[in-house]
């Protein structure tokens, strides 16, 4: 009976209960919204780390870590790799050969580190071939010799990425529906050859309005850019001599991920001919990294790679992505900042609220005290009518907070303007929220516990109520 | 048999170096299923008597002593407990608990009491059925007049046989017409009920259907007579 008439309570006074439920319901979706994005951006941002750059498991020369030197390469590499492929718990693992290297082009060089792969098994381990950009051509191919693989910050660096209006461009956007007029402007920057991003949009700012720019610009920019796959590049690395030693390669494929560090560092070329670079009679290895089944045991099979790899050092992604594995490990932190910051302003107005409902039912309240209903019944009801009150806009927040996540988790969320400083610190410039049952349940807990401490207060200042005294009030 | 006592009671309000004694040395008794009726002018204690005997406000001096349990003698959770299971009240403005309906006002002391759900039903339909509410048990309060109201109240008082009912101006907001037919009710349930009424009143027509009227006057029982 107590549920019924705390339920009942909620519904009195409509508009006002609606006021609160509403403020909750937004509250909630809000909370919904940002830890769903927070949760997209560490997993992309974990998923990208594992998938792209670190693997779950590296081992690397113990020295090497401090000092990349080309002849620091892995000790008991035999033994290693005879013992990898008993552990039931790899997926797959991949050797490397990693050297620091300058790239070149006829109009500007960069600093890199060049990975000698094994392009076939490193697609069972890295995602990287997945990342190839659109008209990016391919990713390493055995068969093909002289290739490197280039990230889409390496070519804007290199020169290698360029913006030309052709006819096949405007072909493009008239299929994209881009007026005639803006095209007839464009038709004057026509078949030239803007080597940066920022030239071209310079160039684009001359000729359009700022409005034009917001509406078609990045669209212009997309259709326009091409990379000059095929053309070479020089690597230049020293020899175990410390020699400088030169080789050219052709770009045969642009790729991208959401980490525009590790995409400025890193270019790879087949193991087979980076070793025909520094000349030496064997592939080197300087790094293995193993993929496993399952990330929950990364623990054991670090403690298993220890024992077998000597002097070697093992590392776990936690280590090689310190960023990452930070953000995972502080995401239930996230949770309570955000959730708790939403839930301590609507605390207020619920506080607020039922104080008003205690206040305007003093004298039923007095009346329930003398026909025998006892103090602790009354906590109860003032309680569980708070947490009706929370619940049925905590409720309804989940639910939609629930279906914009899931839609916005399909579609994604591009933060334009702001991408390319998210890439810049490895996070996606695109989203894609994602909310778990573990915050649903959090959350849940967290309205209950709100909506109990909220009642504290009316729920003392009805006790406090004298019942001959609130029998007498109007 | 004595259901209810009151020996040498007293209370005095104290405000602003004011004293008013508003009962003065009161000492009555009530014997099961009593028709009995308070009254006297307005400030003569009616109310505060009432109360006192309600175990809702403590008096100054004197005992209260209902089926031999001294009123003061309970802490205030005891008291409220006291209340569910010994006193009905009915009050001069119905107080009936809005969001439920007839049925559920009648069975809400009931429930607090742990009776079955059975045997709450049938009691329920049976008070309502004798306050003349057969068919209105799904109402709400607001849909009700403020007659029916207070036979609601009156069958809430009763539902859970307590020992004694307390009505304070059960017919101060009622029309004639419905609170002759409250007070119809009121002497049949005392008569089969066997529970004892104690109404304070300045309305004739309750003093007229009373089987005992007492009177007070300055906080005092100037009278105190049985009509049969």
């Amino acid at each position: 009976m107590i549920w019924s008439i705390a339920w009942k309570n909620v519904w009195r006074n409509k508009k006002r209960s609606l006021v609160v439920i509403t403020a909750v319901t937004l509250g909630i979706i809000s909370g919904v919204l940002l830890v769903g994005i927070m949760e997209g951006w560490v997993r992309q941002r974990l998923h990208a780390a594992i998938s792209n750059e670190v693997s779950h498991i590296q081992i690397h020369h113990k020295e090497f870590i401090k000092n990349e030197e080309i002849d620091l390469t892995l000790r008991n590499l035999g033994e290693i790799t005879r013992d990898m492929d008993s552990l039931k718990e790899v997926s797959a693992w991949v050797k490397r050969t990693k050297i620091v290297a300058m790239a070149n082009t006829p109009w500007a060089n960069a600093g890199v580190i060049i990975y000698g792969v094994d392009a076939e098994k490193e697609r069972l381990v890295t995602e990287i071939y997945k990342g190839i950009v659109p008209n990016g051509g391919r990713y390493l191919d055995e068969q093909s010799h002289g290739d490197i693989l280039i990230s889409d910050k390496t070519a804007e660096i290199l020169k290698l990425k360029q913006y030309i209006v052709t006819d096949s461009a405007i072909e493009k956007l008239k299929g994209e529906k881009v007026p005639p007029a803006v095209l007839a402007r464009l038709d004057k920057l026509k078949d030239k050859r803007f080597r940066s991003p920022g030239d071209f949009r310079e160039a684009l700012q001359q000729e359009f309005s700022r409005k034009e720019l917001n509406k078609y610009g990045l669209l212009i920019t997309d259709k326009a850019l091409d990379y000059r796959i095929r053309n070479k590049v020089q690597i230049t690395i020293s020899d175990q001599e410390g020699t400088p030693i030169q080789g050219i390669f052709r770009v045969c494929g642009i790729y991208k991920t959401t980490n525009t560090g590790f995409d400025q560092a890193s270019v790879f070329v087949n193991a087979g001919e980076l070793a025909s670079l520094y000349g030496g009679s064997e592939i080197l290895t300087h790094e293995i990294a193993i993929l496993l089944h399952n990330m929950d045991d990364v623990g054991p099979v670090r403690e298993k790679l220890s024992r077998i790899s000597g002097d070697n050092s093992v590392r776990t992604w936690k280590e090689l992505a310190p960023d990452a594995a930070m953000m995972n490990d502080f995401m239930i932190m996230y949770y309570f900042i955000f959730i708790g910051i939403i839930m301590l302003a609507l605390a207020f107005g619920i506080i607020n609220t039922m104080l008003m409902a205690i206040l305007e039912r003093t004298k039923e309240l007095g009346m329930l005290m003398a026909i025998g209903m006892n103090r602790s019944r009354i906590f109860k009801m003032i309680m569980l009518e708070t947490v009706f009150l929370t619940g049925v806009g905590a409720v309804a927040g989940m639910l939609l907070g629930w279906t914009f996540a899931e839609v916005l988790g399909k579609t994604g969320i591009h933060f334009t303007g702001w991408g390319e400083g998210f890439e810049a610190i490895g996070f996606a410039a695109k989203v894609y929220p994602e909310v778990t049952p573990g915050f649903f349940m959090f959350i849940t807990i967290m309205v209950i516990v709100t909506a109990i401490i909220s009642s504290v207060w009316p729920a003392r200042k009805a006790l406090k109520l004298i019942p001959v005294e609130a029998l007498r009030t109007e | 048999m004595k259901v209810l006592e009151l020996k040498n009671v007293n209370k005095i309000y104290n405000s602003d170096e004011v004293k008013v004694h508003a009962v003065n040395d009161v000492t009555l008794d009530f014997a099961e299923a009593e028709f009995a009726a308070i009254v006297g002018p307005s400030g003569s204690g009616k109310t505060t008597l009432l109360n006192l005997i309600g175990g809702l406000d403590m008096p100054t001096s004197g005992e209260i002593i209902i089926t031999g349990t001294n009123l003061s003698k309970l802490k205030s959770s005891q008291l409220i407990d006291f209340r569910l299971n010994n006193i009905g009240f009915v009050f001069q403005s119905y107080n009936l608990i809005p969001v439920l309906t007839a049925k559920e006002n009648v069975e809400f002391i009931m429930t607090l009491q742990k009776w079955p759900q059975k045997e709450r039903d049938e009691r329920t339909f049976e008070l309502l059925n004798a306050v003349g509410l057969g068919d209105r048990i799904d109402s709400r309060p607001s849909k009700l007049s403020g007659g029916q109201q207070q036979r609601v109240a009156v069958a809430r008082a009763l539902a859970s046989r307590p020992k004694f009912v307390l009505a304070d101006e059960p017919t101060a907001n009622l029309d004639s017409k419905a609170a002759t037919t409250l007070l119809e009710i009121m002497e049949k349930l005392n008569h089969e009920e066997k529970i004892t009424f104690i109404f304070s009143t300045h309305d004739p027509r309750v003093v007229k259907m009373a089987h005992r009227v007492i009177t007070l006057e300055d906080g005092k029982v100037v009278s105190d007579v049985k009509l049969e």
